[in-house]
This record gives C-alpha cells, structure tokens and sequence, in this order.
C-alpha cells in the first residue's frame, strides 16, 4: 500500500518536473524543474529494486551532470531580456496534447496488458552492484564499448561545434 | 578461410582510423587535404578487407563474448560494402569540395569515418539496445556533419530541426524497444522472433505498440511518409558531400536494419506489410509532388530522395522471412548509392564557392561548357529516372518484379507510375543542361580535385551495374 502510494507521488513528480522543464522560460529554473524530475526517476528505481541504478541516479545524473548544466548556465549569464519572445506557444502547447493523446490512450491500453505489481519478477540479489557488474561486462560488453565511441563521437563534436577553429591549411 | 576476427576487420579498421584521425587532428602540420588522402585509404582498405570476406549462411562473431549481438551474413556484408563505397567517395568529393569552401577542418573526417562505424554496426547488430546506441553513433556524427559550417544559417538550420527531430525518433525508439522487452522478455531480434512464432504477435498489445514505434523510428531515419517533412531542409542545409552521404549511406544502413528486425519472424513481417503498403505509396506519391514543386538542385535531389525511399519500402514488403537473402533491397540501394553520390560528387566541384550555383537555371548551358560533367550527371539522372541500361532501370525492374512475385501487383503498377512521374524533374535538369545558350562560364570550377575523377568513376559504375547486375 504504501509502495503504492510513493509510486504515485514519485511519478507525478517526475512528469511535473518533466512538464516544467519545458514550459519555464528560464534555463535556470527549467534546470532546477529537471533536478525534480531526477530525484523523482531515482526514486522509482528505488522502488523497483535497483539498488545500484539508484544510487548512480542520485550521484551521477542529480549531482555531477546536474551541476554541470547549471555551471553552463550560469557561465552563460543569461538574463530576463536575452531570451527570445516565444508567442503562442500555449497554443502549440495544446495542439502537442491533442496530437499526442491517442498515443497516450493506446499506451495506456498497452501498460494494462502488463502484469500487476503482485508479480515477483526479481530474482535473489537484482540490483546489486555484483550482479550488474557481471552482467554488464559479461553479457552486455560489446554494447558497453560501443557507448565509449558515443561518447567520443559527442566529444568531437562539441568540440567541433563549440570550439575555436583553426582553419585556413 | 575466414575467422571471426577478419570478418570483424572492416569494423575495426573503421573504428581504429576514425580514433587515429580524430588524434591526428590535434597536430598542426597535418592539412586537410592530407586527411581526406588518409580518410579514403581508411575507407580504401577496409572496402577491399570487406570484399575479400566470404561468408555462408549466418556466422555469429565471437558468439559467448558478445553475447550473439552481431550477426554477419551476406546481406550485412554488401551493405557494409555499399557504406565503405559511400565512405570513400564522400571523402574523395569533399576534398575537392573544400577547396572552394573554406571551413574545413581535419576532425571533419574522422567524423564521417565515425559515422561509417555507426552505420556498419547498425547492419550487423541483431539487438534493440545495440541498435540504438549504432544509430545513435552514426546520427550523432551527422548531425555535427551537417552544421559543421557555423556561420552558415541554413545550415544551423538544418542542424537544428534534424537534431530535434532525431532525439524524438530516437525516444520513440526506445520506448518502442522498452515496450518489446515487456512484451516479448528480450531484446534480441532472434528471440523475439522465437517468442512471436510460439505465443502470436496481435495478442501481445506490449509488442504491437513497441514494434510499432521502432517501426515509427525507422521510417522517421529513412525520411519516408508522414516523417519525411525534415529531409528537404537537412539536405538543404548540409554541404554537398555530407548530403551525398546521408541520402546514400545512412539510407542503407537503416534499410539493412530495418529489414533484419522485420524478418525476425514472418509473423512479425506480415502482419506489417499491408500498413507499409501504404506507407511506400504515400511516400513514393508525396515525394514526387515535393520534387516537382522544387527549384534548387538540391531540394529537387532531397525529394526524389523520399520517392526512394518509397521504392525501397516496395521491395521491403516484398522480402520474405522464410530464406532471407535481401538482394533486392541491396542491389536497388546500391544503384541508388550511385546515381545519388555522383550527382554530389559533380556539385561538389561545380556548385562553386559557397554552393552559389543552386537552381536548375545556374545548370543552363553546361553541356557546352562543361561536356563530359554534363554527360556524366545526364548518366546519374537517367539511372535514377530509370532508364536503361543504367543501373537504376535494373534496380527498379528488380524491384517491381519482386512485389509481383509476391502478389503485390497494386503496388507494382504504383511504383510504374511513379517512376514516370519522377521523370518529370530529373529531365527538367537534362533539358536545361543540353537545350539552353550557356550565360554562365564556370571558371570557377576547379578541374584537377580528386571529385571529377570520382564523379567519372561512379557514371562508369552506374552503367557497369546496371550491365552486370551479378556482381552484386
């Protein structure tokens, strides 16, 4: 009953949090609205048993690349006046939700077809550190070397993207 | 005798190259042009390494290791070829490209050698998450490719709106693979299939939503109806060269995906095929009518692109699960790769400084000027009006021939008619080639760059696959 309970109120955080992030105007305080989204995931995979996940939810996505975007915007010093005038965008706000929701009733038909939270599908120790790790270096080692040519990918291109440029050879 | 590690090799050489460029890059003396010489020996030996492969039947690489992630059969060995084709090529056109267009650096190509990485896992892989992390690594590396000229607003324009919308495909990809994994208990495309043979697949709701927002994703990356509104601002907006490789590589390597995931379970495949009917004749009908209705070159090229797409997905439908072989898909991308990389290779060098030569009426006259560029593109534009004896003519015979086999006769007499309607616009460039007084000199245009040589090696290719169709 009460995992029930902290199920509800985690997700309606986080799809509040979700929501703000995208309707605050201000960078800082869509960041801080995505900070609430973060701890609200974290939660839920508290709930689900995944310890591990958990914690590095809380450390790694709360704490360090959370502190990263808002370095970036304070680095930045946006004010009130640099931001651009966005008209309407109530209006394209409402036409989203018009568009999007068959898809959300058909998801929700999906998710009923589910089994209940009754249904014990972990098995013993899910979640730990040593079970992860074994199945992330055993069974999933190819996907987690492919990720580091993403991440290198992503870093060329900031650097391309952002960086100075020495051109003219 | 080919072991595990030589079927690889084309993989790794890609990938090693790709990471020697991007640190090759921090050296000052090296120049752009001395890149670009590396980026084609990179492309150069992993294409012959590829060629050099033989393979029966499925081989699962390193089986325990990776956990049956890739999957190398015949099918993902020309499509790799096709990608190592466009791979060298791209690099071949740009470098003449950038000497007329100055904001080139040297990481330019180690990304188009990363995103040749991206696209030859994403042929081998046979599992949701790889596949997206394969799609993501090839996109990512695109997506910088196209806004790569900063002070260009089209450009920072196309690079907008393609990253947005690739983020959406991208979520819609991973709420469809999440869906799968609930519905179906793995990722893995070949357990998929299994769990769909034994339990059905329109009694399990998880799976038809999952496989329908991959399916969703899918289309949305190979710019097919109603997801194809991004595809003529992006390949507006990117230089020459890198549209040339998206409209090729990219293309084949989401088609070789595509069709590995549909033909994971005939069940599976079937039970899509009548709703990509629809999509392929939409996408074939509405490309057209964008094609007619564009004045640039480029825009022109971007929708004829879809209307590809469309005849693609024609013969997607048409494949069949029970002994797959997917000649079809791969000889029709492959003549498409052709046509399609040439025309960028020739505008390349004759867009002139900053692409200023864009509409059909820059083009007036070349014939005149410029007889053996004009012929050469006349070559491209007949293959992909599909015309014999290009290669074009035989992908699309192919093509049809293969969607009567399988009973789809509507759909044969659709991709008839649209390919008469394509020649519409690809004749619209031929006329003003050939039938008009030249007003422009085209001096600019630099004839001793390596994109000229490579323009008259693929008209050679068009016309030589489309004579011998076996050797692909």
């Amino acid at each position: 009953m009460l995992t029930d309970g902290l199920f509800i109120l985690f997700t309606v955080f986080a799809v509040t949090g979700a929501a703000g992030l995208v309707l605050f105007k201000h960078p800082m305080n869509g960041a801080m609205s995505f900070l609430v989204t973060l701890i609200s995931l974290a939660g839920l995979y508290a709930l689900l048993s995944a310890k591990l996940i958990f914690a590095i939810q809380l450390m790694v996505y709360a704490g360090a690349i959370m502190s990263f975007i808002i370095f970036v915007i304070m680095f930045l010093n946006i004010q009130e006046e640099d931001l651009p005038i966005e008209e309407g965008r109530f209006k394209y706000l409402i036409g989203g939700v018009i568009i999007v929701a068959p898809i959300g009733l058909f998801l929700s038909r999906v998710i009923k077809s589910f089994p209940g939270a009754d249904a014990i599908i972990t098995v013993e120790g899910f979640g730990e550190i040593k079970e992860v790790g074994l199945l992330l270096f055993r069974e999933w080692l190819l996907r987690f070397e492919i990720v580091s040519i993403l991440l290198l990918v992503s870093l060329v291109g900031a650097v391309v993207l952002a960086g100075t440029r020495r051109i003219a050879k | 005798m080919t072991n595990d590690f030589m079927l690889l090799m084309p993989l790794i050489i890609i990938t090693a190259g790709a990471i020697s460029l991007m640190l090759v890059a921090a050296f000052e003396k090296v120049t752009i042009e001395q890149a670009s010489f590396c980026c084609m020996g990179i492309f150069g030996i992993a294409f012959l390494m590829q060629l050099s492969n033989c393979i029966t039947g499925n081989v699962t690489p390193y089986e325990t290791v990776f956990n049956n992630m890739l999957v190398i059969s015949n099918f993902t060995r020309v499509a790799g070829l096709i990608i190592l084709g466009c791979g060298f090529f791209t690099a071949m056109s740009a470098q003449t490209y950038f000497k007329q267009n100055n904001f080139c650096t040297t990481e330019f190509y180690s990304l188009i050698t990363f995103s040749a990485c991206g696209m030859l896992l994403l042929t081998m892989v046979q599992e949701l998450i790889s596949v997206f992390i394969a799609l993501e690594i090839m996109s990512l590396a695109i997506y910088i490719l196209v806004g790569y000229d900063r002070k260009n607003k089209t450009a920072a324009e196309a690079v907008m709106k393609y990253l947005m919308l690739g983020a959406f495909a991208g979520a819609f990809f991973t709420m469809g693979a999440a869906l799968i994994y609930g519905g179906a208990h793995s990722t893995q495309f070949s357990s998929i299939g299994q769990f769909v043979a034994e339990n059905g697949f329109f009694n399990n709701p998880a799976l038809v939503a999952g496989s329908f927002f991959v399916l969703v994703a899918f289309l949305f990356k190979a710019a097919a109806f109603p997801f194809h509104a991004w595809v003529i601002d992006v390949y507006d907006g990117a230089s020459a060269p890198i549209t040339g490789y998206m409209a090729t590589g990219l293309k084949t390597a989401i088609f070789a995906v595509f069709a590995n995931f549909l033909v994971a379970d005939e069940s599976l495949r079937s039970s899509w095929v009548n709703y990509l009917f629809y999509f392929s004749v939409f996408t074939m009908f509405v490309g057209n009518l964008i094609a007619i209705g564009q004045d640039t070159l480029k825009r022109m090229l971007a929708a004829s692109g879809i209307v590809h797409t469309g005849y693609l997905l024609i013969a997607l439908v048409a494949v069949s699960a029970d002994n797959f072989s997917g000649n079809v898909i791969l000889y029709y991308l492959a003549a498409y790769a052709v046509g399609t990389l040439g025309m960028f290779a020739a505008l390349s060098y004759l867009g002139g400084e900053g692409e200023k030569r864009k509409s059909f009426d820059d083009f007036k006259g070349l014939a005149q000027v410029r007889p053996y560029s004009a012929a050469a593109i006349t070559i491209f534009l007949l293959s992909m009006a599909g015309i014999p004896p290009t290669a074009g003519f035989m992908g699309k015979f192919f093509v049809i021939t293969s969607a009567i086999d399988a009973g789809q006769i509507a759909l044969a007499v659709f991709g008839i008619i649209s390919s008469i309607l394509s020649m519409w616009y690809y004749l619209r460039l031929i006329i003003s080639m050939y039938f008009h007084e030249a007003t422009d000199s085209f001096e600019d245009t630099t004839s001793n760059g390596l994109a000229p040589i490579g323009t008259f090696i693929l008209a050679a290719c068009v016309l030589i696959i489309g004579l011998y169709p076996v050797i692909i």
